[in-house]
This record gives structure tokens, C-alpha cells and sequence, in this order.
């Protein structure tokens, strides 16, 4: 009893240590680093939505690109067109990834696997090519300026306040994540990736958590563009290539599906990586002759790392995480 | 009694295949019928007909609605349970959740009030987790209750198949060759579950069975397919001495 009481006290200590090393971050880094945290920070948002939608209700998507267009052009259009705050662009890019979502979710009520994830590039070309019509029909040839944001009075700008606020929603986003997936809501999903027959036999409206799934990742997703949107100060199509979808799927493979705490180890893998391979090749001799091949570098270092994954550890960073721990930590687990 | 689940004429066909031809028996409350035939008689068949998988002709009623056209997930709200031949269940989710799976219906949460963790959500969790921990006990698999599924043996498995679709609390169960896979052992556990279950609960059951001596043991009356088609009903001691019956399973010497 005592053991079993004094383990997860042990854990919320950690936990609370762990938070506050993260806030406390900040104050001891250079701006490269945290302009570094902040991306990661973002990164994790959109990686624990489509670790939502892919690894834990099954449902493929290659829009997640599009999503996180579709928040920020929310947030740069109310911004521009309306100078609105805050408190009014954010959940409006939420509500406008909640729609997108339903809607794009309906091919998977008849759509699978790979038919499911071309469908959803629809997603993407629509939002980017409505982006893009909107950036020129106001002229805005490169792109939409969208102005720091005034939060209780002050003007939310530089690394330190932005890693803060994306910490905090980081957080608020993992926790809802989890309290979703531990609950009837994500049961029924992974009944649902599981066997969707049987599910339906044991009384989940399939269609109905199909689309919940969609509602649900897109308008977190959203929410992240969004947050981008500010982050950046600056909205462009450029920003959300096919390859930024590819990214967010290659983080929730990596890290681990089906695991919340995969998609953050995998937001923060992908995130780094490139910053890695460039210090890595800077390290070799006449590092200045490779300098025009560092984009190719990165491409294929990546493919490679992806392959690795998909081949030798399916289960991701988290897998090998959880074979690797300390055997204490194993120990008492049933 | 009261006769629970009706099938009047059900006939089911995929193209010019004929998998059921008016198939008709009736069900009463407290009643273990076992359903039985050779491979390939149609008996899961029946099963995916009352689950509202497969759309046939003729009419199934249970408690006097038809069932016909109803999506699976409102069958199984009316309190119609099943479980599968091959288990079924979520591999990396534990004995109790896949349990809680089952008690979908029943749980009366929001994705909001899931979301944000609100009190009354988490009391709710909390009282149906307490229903599937009395499930665990019922069929004694206590130890395992926090164990992934997929790391248990497949005896174990088809237990917690069969305690899922208990979780549910139904007032009928479907049971899809419970003890295929068990050994002599389990069988026996799982005959004693199942009488325990028609004693107390008052339940009927429909069940699909090879082991003709469980069959003989346990069940109140046999329905007998083949081909499709209804061959003979009754008690155990007079349906399996029906000549029609042995030819169907032994082939016509």
C-alpha cells in the first residue's frame, strides 16, 4: 500500500521539478535556443493533434499542412481585415479547424489508409490555393504582416514571453489529449483503429467518433497555425509545403504511435534534427565546399532516419524509451 | 416466459450465394440456446443479422422491435451483447479498458467534459470502472485487470472477450464459440460462468458451440443449421439422437 501511494507522489514530483526546468529555462539561453524551444514547443502542439487523429483513432491525414494554414491565415486575415485581438483570432482559428475538420473527415466514414490520406491533400491544395488568392487579390505579394499581440496590456513579444504562453498552451494541450485518450471518447478510437465492425457491435457510432476525431485534431491544429501565425509575425502560403505534412506524419512515426509522449519526443527529434545535421557537417574538413549541399543532406539524412523507424523500431522513440529505462522503473509495473 | 428475441423467416443471401434460407427460432429470457451446425452452416451469419451487420429479409424482433435496419451501435444500445470468435479485443489496452469499451453506451460523458477533466466526468469514469472491476471478479481474472491484452494467452483472451461483452450488462448475449481454443480446463471455467450468468442474471443467451458435450451439458435447447437452412430444434436429449442432425455432421454413409 505505502509503495503503491509513494509512486505516484514520486511521479508528480518529478513531473512538477520537470516544469519547472522548463520554465525556468528561459532565463538561462541564448535567443537561438529559444526561438529552438518555441519552434519545438509548436511542433508538439501539431504533433500531439495528429497523434491524435493517425495514433490513436487511426485515420490518416496529409492535410495537416493545410490545417495549420488554414489558423494562420485566420489569425493574419482577422488581424488585417479587422484588427482583432487576441482573444477573437485564436478561437476563431480553432472554430475554423473544427469546420475544416468535419469536413474533411467525411471521405473517412467511406475512405481507408492510403485513399483516406490522398483525400485529404484536398485539405491542403484548397486552404493553400484560397491563401494564396487572398495574398493576391490585397496585394499582398509575399505575405500577410500580423502584429504582436496585447495580452493583458502588454505586447507579447520576444523569446522569453512567447516560450512561456507556448509552454503553457503546450501543456494545456498535452493534458486535454490525455484526458481524452483515457476516456470514453478515446476508447472508443482505439476500438475503432482496432476493428471497426466490432466497435460498432459493442455500441460506438464509428462514424460519429470518426468525425469527433477530425473536429477534435483539427481545431488543436489550427490553434497551432495560429499560434505560428503570431509567433512569426508573418503569414505566407511558402510556409506550409507538402513537406511540413510529411514532417508532422514523420514525427508521430518516429516518435512512437499511439503515445502522446511519442508525439513530443517526435516534435522535438524532427525539429532538431536539421540543426544537428548542419552542426554535424560543419564539423568536417572544408565544411564550406558542402555548404550547397546542406539541403540535399538534410533531405536524404531524414529519409534515412524515417526508414530506420518504419524498418527496425516501429514503436518509435517511445519504444525504445520504454525498453531502454532504468529496470527500477520497470519494476512493480503489472 | 416471455419470449425475448424472435427470427421470423430470416433469410440472408450475397449475390447468388444463399447464406441463410428462412431461418426462424425464438429465444426466452433465462434460456441458454445453443445454436449449433457444421461449418459453414451460417451460425456467426445469424449473429452479424441480430447485430445489424449484415441486412437480411424476414423480420428479427427483440422484445417485440424489429431489429432489421437498425445500425449495429443501436442494436447493442437495446442491450444486445456478443462477443467474437477470434476475441476481438484492443492488443495494447488493458483487460479494464477493454472492458470499459464495452460500457460505451452506458457512460454518460462528454468529449468536453472529457477534455477538460471536469468533476462530474471523472465521477463518472470512476462508477463505471467500479461495474467493470465487479465484472473482473465475476469471472476471476483479477490478477490481469491491468495487463495489455495482448500479452495475455489466448484462453485468457477469449475470458475477457466473453467478460467484455458481460461489462456491457446485456439482456441478451450472443456468444461466438466461447470455448474454441480453451483447454479442458478453461472450458470448464467457462461452463460455470455461463450457467452462473443464466442463474442469476436472467439472461437470454444464444450460443454457438462445436463441443457437442458442453452443448449436451449446458444447453436448454438446440437449434440445429445447415446449409442455411433450419434443420431440427428442441432439448439436447432428443435433438442430438435426430438422425437429420447426425447425417449433417457425420456426412450421409
Amino acid at each position: 500500500m505505502s509503495e503503491a501511494a509513494r509512486r505516484p507522489l514520486l511521479r508528480t514530483a518529478l513531473l512538477a521539478a520537470a516544469g519547472l526546468v522548463l520554465l525556468l529555462l528561459p532565463l538561462a539561453t541564448t535567443p537561438l535556443l529559444l526561438d529552438l524551444g518555441c519552434q519545438v514547443l509548436l511542433a508538439c502542439i501539431g504533433a500531439l493533434s495528429l497523434m491524435l487523429l493517425t495514433g490513436f483513432a487511426g485515420q490518416v491525414s496529409l492535410g495537416h499542412a493545410g490545417l495549420l494554414a488554414a489558423g494562420a491565415f485566420t489569425v493574419g486575415i482577422l488581424v488585417k481585415e479587422a484588427t482583432a485581438p487576441f482573444w477573437v483570432t485564436l478561437p476563431a482559428a480553432a472554430i475554423a479547424g473544427a469546420l475544416l475538420g468535419l469536413l474533411f473527415g467525411l471521405p473517412s466514414l467511406r475512405l481507408r489508409a492510403l485513399y483516406l490520406a490522398v483525400s485529404s491533400l484536398a485539405l491542403h491544395f484548397i486552404v493553400i490555393y484560397l491563401g494564396g488568392e487572398y495574398e493576391t487579390l490585397r496585394g499582398l505579394s509575399t505575405g500577410i504582416m500580423v502584429d504582436p499581440p496585447r495580452l493583458f496590456g502588454h505586447e507579447l513579444y520576444g523569446g522569453r514571453a512567447w516560450y512561456i504562453l507556448l509552454l503553457v498552451v503546450a501543456m494545456a494541450v498535452l493534458l486535454a489529449c490525455r484526458n481524452l485518450v483515457r476516456s470514453r471518447t478515446g476508447r472508443a478510437w482505439a476500438a475503432i483503429r482496432a476493428h471497426e465492425t466490432v466497435a460498432a457491435a459493442l455500441g460506438i457510432a464509428v462514424a460519429r467518433h470518426k468525425l469527433l476525431a477530425f473536429v477534435i485534431s483539427s481545431a488543436f491544429t489550427a490553434l497551432a497555425g495560429g499560434l505560428f501565425a503570431y509567433y512569426r509575425g508573418f503569414v505566407s502560403i511558402e510556409a506550409f509545403s507538402l513537406y511540413l505534412s510529411i514532417q508532422y506524419v514523420a514525427m508521430i512515426i518516429i516518435g512512437g504511435m499511439g503515445s502522446l509522449g511519442g508525439a513530443i519526443l517526435g516534435a522535438l527529434f524532427v525539429t532538431l534534427f536539421p540543426y544537428g545535421i548542419e552542426a554535424a557537417l560543419s564539423t568536417l574538413p572544408h565544411a564550406d565546399r558542402y555548404a550547397g549541399a546542406m539541403f540535399a543532406s538534410n533531405y536524404a539524412a531524414f529519409g534515412l532516419v524515417m526508414i530506420f523507424f518504419l524498418v527496425f523500431e516501429p514503436q518509435g522513440l517511445i519504444g525504445l524509451w520504454r525498453r531502454w529505462r532504468p529496470a527500477s522503473a520497470k519494476a512493480g509495473r503489472p | 416466459m416471455s419470449e425475448q428475441l424472435v427470427l421470423d423467416g430470416v433469410s440472408l443471401s450475397f449475390g447468388g450465394l444463399t447464406v441463410l434460407n428462412s431461418v426462424s427460432f425464438s429465444v426466452r429470457a433465462g434460456e441458454l440456446f445453443a445454436l449449433i451446425g457444421p461449418n459453414g452452416a451460417g451460425k456467426t451469419s445469424v449473429f452479424n443479422c441480430i447485430s445489424g451487420i449484415y441486412r437480411p429479409k424476414g423480420d428479427i424482433r427483440y422484445r417485440g422491435r424489429s431489429l432489421l435496419g437498425l445500425a449495429p451501435h443501436r442494436v447493442a444500445a437495446l442491450g444486445v451483447g456478443r462477443t467474437f470468435q477470434h476475441g476481438e479485443l484492443v492488443p495494447q489496452m488493458t483487460v479494464g479498458d477493454n472492458l470499459m469499451i464495452a460500457r460505451h453506451t452506458r457512460i454518460a460523458t462528454t468529449p468536453w467534459g472529457e477534455l477538460l477533466g471536469l468533476p462530474a466526468a471523472r465521477r463518472e469514469e470512476e462508477r463505471h470502472r467500479a461495474a467493470v472491476d465487479e465484472v473482473i471478479r465475476f469471472v476471476e481474472i483479477e490478477a490481469y485487470r491491468d495487463t495489455p491484452v495482448g500479452a495475455l494467452p489466448f484462453g485468457l483472451q477469449k475470458i475477457v472477450g466473453f467478460a467484455r461483452a458481460l461489462a456491457a450488462e446485456p439482456t441478451l448475449l450472443l456468444l461466438d464459440e466461447p470455448s474454441a481454443g480453451l483447454t479442458r480446463e478453461e472450458r470448464e471455467d467457462l461452463a460455470y460462468f455461463i450457467l452462473k450468468i443464466r442463474d442469476r442474471l436472467d439472461m437470454a443467451m444464444v450460443w454457438i458451440e462445436h463441443d457437442m458435450q458442453m452443448v449436451a451439458d449446458l444447453a436448454d435447447r438446440i437449434h440445429v443449421l445447415d446449409y442455411g437452412r433450419s434443420l431440427a430444434e428442441g432439448p439436447p436429449e432428443t435433438v442430438l439422437k435426430d438422425e437429420a442432425v447426425i447425417r449433417a455432421y457425420l456426412g450421409s454413409p
